[in-house]
């Protein structure tokens, strides 16, 4: 077992937003030199777990450690993370049927963070060579895959068509799938995982002028659940990421973390004096 | 023979029945014909929609159509219906309701929405 850590680069919005759509994607940000021979070694070894490149320096260095990524991990999971000890890839003869609905097997859900799923591009994926697609805000939305089996289109799914040398990193209940492909060829899509080992707390990059009482925990998921669930969901995630999680609460009716245009402060943040107390 | 042409048999055999000329061969053609029917073909229509009314908005969709299952088309403002009522409309049959259990709780909601099944007859 290894751990890392670097600094982190992710800040208090993007951490927020990661609350609320479950992803967050570095676009091209691992080199062309990384990406050819990360293509060269998965058809040399062209398994299901190709778990071998992760004794490869030039990977661990270019993919698994790779600044921005690896930082949005370190914001996300704190410091000395676990770096992956299993390696995936999902590699597709194209043109194929997109597949069915899914979160991987052994989701939670919950607040909690204690692992992150990541995707690797190593070719650039463009919407004919079958993306991942994924329903955004749906980390927060309890499916078993099996009986996800007859869902076909989703209104707010979007496509991951993204540059070679892209990682994806999302929470590992995400609803996602591999699209369908109408291209010819071989597309490769790494998966690992990645782990926390101290506590939560709010040590990303902190914004001067993020304010947790106003922030807009909003976010136009699925469009299926209750009125101000994303937010009170993306705020509850938030805090266990700030290691506030005992603080947490939602106080219902027009209080935080419900957005609407007031002429002060939401009433009802933890702690203050229209917080539950009795 | 098609249902049309059954329906003119018939029709043919009402018009020998009233000029007392009908013969069992007249009858006869209409059961060889109903069995060569081809046997019926359901077709399937799910519609998840954003509340339990007929008139919330599709936010999925999957279709099983003469043996074939579609998403629909890529673009969900293409999608053939925005709403289960549309749908309704254009001659499918609800068969199956949501069902309310998966959202008693709106802290642990089931599944997409809430979802109908609707049926066709080919």
């Amino acid at each position: 077992m290894k751990t890392y850590d670097c600094p982190p680069t992710l800040t208090d919005s993007q951490v927020l937003d990661v609350c609320k759509k479950g992803y967050h994607i570095c676009e091209g940000v691992v080199p062309e030199e990384i990406n050819r021979r990360t293509i060269e070694f998965v058809d040399n070894n062209p398994v299901i777990e190709p778990t071998e490149i992760l004794d490869e320096d030039w990977f661990v260095e270019g993919v698994i450690c790779q600044p921005e990524a690896a930082g949005a991990v370190r914001s996300l999971l704190g410091r000395n993370f676990v770096l992956p000890i299993l390696m995936s890839n999902h590699r597709v003869h194209m043109p194929l049927a997109g597949q069915q609905w899914h979160r991987d097997g052994g989701s939670q859900y919950g607040p909690a963070q204690h692992y992150l799923q990541v995707f690797y591009y190593p070719e650039t994926c463009t919407r004919e060579m079958g993306p991942t697609e994924l329903l955004p805000g749906s980390h927060h939305l309890f499916s078993l895959s099996r009986q996800m089996a007859h869902y076909g289109g989703i209104k707010s799914s979007v496509y991951a068509a993204v540059p070679a040398g892209s990682i994806i990193i999302t929470v590992y209940s995400i609803w996602h799938r591999r699209s369908n492909s109408t291209a010819s060829g071989i597309r490769n899509m790494l998966k690992y995982n990645y782990w926390r080992t101290v506590p939560p707390e709010r040590d990303w990059i902190i914004e001067p002028d993020f304010d947790v009482v106003t922030a807009d925990y909003t976010f136009p998921g699925p469009g299926t659940r209750q009125q101000f669930r994303d937010c009170i969901d993306a705020a509850e995630m938030f805090f266990w990421l700030c290691g506030k999680h005992d603080d947490f609460q939602s106080m219902g009716g027009q209080g935080w973390p419900m957005p609407a245009n007031r002429n002060t402060k939401p009433l009802g943040f933890p702690g203050q004096l229209t917080g539950r107390r009795f | 023979m098609s249902v049309e042409k059954i329906k003119q048999q018939v029709e043919r055999c009402i018009a020998d029945l009233r000029a007392g000329q009908l013969a069992e061969t007249g009858l006869q053609a209409i059961i060889a014909a109903l069995d060569e029917q081809p046997a019926p073909r359901q077709d399937l229509l799910y519609l998840q929609a954003s509340t339990t009314s007929v008139t919330g908005d599709v936010v999925g969709m999957l279709l099983v159509q003469d043996g074939e299952v579609s998403e629909g088309p890529a673009d969900p403002a293409e999608w053939p219906y925005p709403t289960v009522l549309a749908a309704m409309q254009d001659g499918w049959r609800v068969i199956q309701f949501p069902d309310l259990a998966l959202s008693l709780d709106e802290s642990r909601t089931y599944g997409l929405g809430y979802e109908f099944i609707l049926e066709k007859w080919r």
